[in-house]
């Protein structure tokens, strides 16, 4: 318990620091947003007003302390380019791509898993060497080709999802999911081969272990060995590298949504980027790094509570 | 009740065998001491006992007879049965022979879980029993902890209440001592002394530790590179070595005892 406030703290203290940067970057790279809203041929006088009302005349670390307060209380502020604010320019799109990403991560830990174990039992078999070929394979081919191909026989010529046009998520759900399933199938392939490949080297090395013969020495068959010993034992370096496949996800989810389609946060982040529309490229920049930590954050506490070895420090 | 007849093992990847020729019994109640230095094949004859060489790496030959059933040349399901129920085997390093996972008191039972039908709650009282009689004190504590909270001296009095909780016939030690410091040591060759006389269980005890060997054992036999050089009561070996290298294995024991024969 101890240990999870311990490492909740870290996740605060660590968005603490990432918004500070990005923050502090924005204000290097992006200019005088007065400026950039009103363009060019504004008059002075006009100017000075605006900054007065966006308050850019306070000092620094007031206008951080501000952005940070609007930012928890959900006023992320203005679209340069949307005039709307930002958090209802976003909200819609991070749904989807939460929801791509959160499918892709439950196909890739569902199928991973169980093919780790199988292909642990095929080792020193002729579908071995399959295994093996196919593996590299799936993890040769980028998302966005296995992307294209799919649009091509799925959505073409099977007709199963309209590529580019994505029903809205909440007035047609299931056809929303069909859509999003496709895509988060070819986000996850090279992931999931990666996942099997280092889930069942893990294996092999846990096999050498000595409280392996001891299990044997008791009587355990094979299967026993695997599933009462050696699984768990393989977990946690399984539960760090899903941890970080679920981080990495969202940055592979901005090429799927352009093959797909599909009008997530990838496809606003290019376009903000593009436009120089920085309030909101700023917001999704705190929202990936708060992501990437939250899923390294949620990996340490679930290995806490597989490893008891783990618990050292934080059990009392 | 064990009798090892001509036991030859070779792992295809090296020139010379591992074990190149063993016979030798241990009787009913017995406790004989395998001695030899390092790399002579002390533990792959122990191994070739409980049957956990990799028999896809090696070559064995010979006979293995426990209670007259042959264990070398039966089927591995046939061989589960006879792992864990007749005979038990306790290794060198306790912390890493433990799964780090699994609870020491369900590593305690998990032979009764394997092989017999006893629920939940009597095998949890059995393992209590036997941590009492390996003088885990506290054994509620212990059942409840992981490997990595007991002490090296813990855990190897752990593995020998896993290793007997069944009462097998035979407890094969590979140098079950040599990890541990010497008064724990001295703990655990007492303690190995006394399930001897009251549980009258057969053992075979290894070390490179002539010396050790001689607190514990009346018989000994003493290997070198895959054969048995000599054999015979404790007493009579130290005091009156016959070959050599067991002259040699004497004499590199830095202890007054050592030095008496001299
Ligand atoms: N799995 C194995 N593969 C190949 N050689 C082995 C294997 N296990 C043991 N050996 C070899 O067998 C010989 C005897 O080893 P061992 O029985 O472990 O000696 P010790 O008497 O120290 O217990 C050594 O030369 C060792 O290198
Ligand atoms: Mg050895």
């Amino acid at each position: 318990m101890k240990y999870a406030l311990k490492r909740i703290f870290m996740l605060v203290l660590t968005m603490v620091i990432v918004s500070f940067l990005t923050f502090l970057a924005f204000e290097l790279i992006s200019g005088d947003p007065a400026e950039a809203m009103l363009g060019t041929e504004a008059t002075p006088e006009r100017l000075a007003a605006l900054r007065e009302e966006l308050g850019l005349n306070r000092p620094f670390l007031v206008r951080y302390a501000s952005w940070l307060a609007g930012f928890v209380s959900g006023d992320l502020g203005v679209s340069l380019r949307y005039r709307q604010p930002v958090w209802d320019l976003i909200a819609p799109k991070l749904e989807i791509t939460l929801c791509l990403c959160l499918a892709s991560f439950v196909l890739i830990t569902a199928v991973s898993i169980p093919l780790a174990i199988w292909s642990y039992r095929w080792t020193g078999t002729v579908f071995e060497a399959v295994r093996t070929a196919f593996n590299q394979l799936c993890m040769a081919v980028p998302p966005f080709f296995t992307g294209i191909l799919m649009t091509y026989l799925f959505g073409i010529v099977l007709r199963l999802f309209v590529p580019g046009d994505f029903p809205d998520l909440h007035t047609r759900f299931g056809e929303a999911m069909v859509h999003l399933f496709f895509a988060a199938v070819c986000l996850g392939i090279p992931r999931t081969a990666m996942t099997v490949r280092m889930m069942r080297s893990t294996v092999i090395s846990e096999m050498q272990k000595a409280y392996v013969r001891t299990a044997i020495s008791r009587g355990n068959d094979r299967h026993a060995v695997l599933t009462r010993h050696v699984l768990k034992n393989s977990l946690t370096s399984a539960i760090t590298f899903l941890g970080q496949t679920m981080a990495e996800l969202i940055g592979g989810s901005v090429v799927v949504e352009q093959v797909f389609g599909i009008p997530g946060l990838g496809r606003l982040l290019v376009y903000s980027i593009s436009t120089r529309d920085y309030p909101v490229v700023q917001t999704v920049v705190v929202i990936l790094a708060f992501w990437v930590v939250l899923a390294g954050t949620l990996a340490d506490l679930i290995n806490q509570q597989v490893d008891p070895r783990l618990r050292l420090g934080g059990a009392a | 009740m064990l009798e090892i007849r001509d036991l030859h093992v070779k792992f295809h990847n090296r020139d010379r065998e591992a074990v190149a020729g063993i016979s030798l019994t241990i009787g009913d109640g017995e406790i004989v001491g395998l001695v030899g230095e390092s790399g002579s094949g002390k533990s792959v004859t122990a191994m070739s006992i409980a049957g956990l060489l990799p028999r896809k790496q090696c070559d064995l030959s010979g006979d293995i007879l426990l209670d007259g059933e042959d264990l070398l040349h039966a089927p591995r399901s046939a061989l589960r049965q006879i792992h864990g129920r007749k005979i038990g085997v306790v290794f060198q390093e306790p912390m890493s022979a433990m799964d780090p996972l699994m609870k020491v008191g369900e590593q305690v039972g998990e032979v009764l879980r394997i092989h017999t039908d006893l629920d939940k709650n009597q095998r949890r009282a059995r393992v209590l029993e036997v941590m009492e009689a390996v003088d885990l004190h506290n054994p509620e504590e212990v059942y409840n902890k992981y490997p990595h909270e007991l002490s090296g001296g813990m855990l190897q009095r752990a593995m020998i209440a896993a290793a007997i909780v069944i009462q097998p016939a035979l407890l094969l030690l590979d140098e079950p001592t040599t990890a541990l410091d010497v008064t724990i040591q001295a703990q655990i060759l007492e303690l190995l002394k006394k399930l001897n006389a009251e549980q009258g269980i057969s053992m075979l005890f290894i070390s490179h530790n002539l010396n050790v060997v001689r607190k514990l054992c009346r018989r000994v036999a003493v290997m070198q590179r895959g054969v048995l050089v000599e054999e015979g009561s404790t007493d009579r070996v130290f005091f009156d070595p016959q070959h050599p290298y067991t002259k040699r294995l004497i004499d590199a024991i830095p202890t007054r005892h050592g030095k008496e024969t001299v």
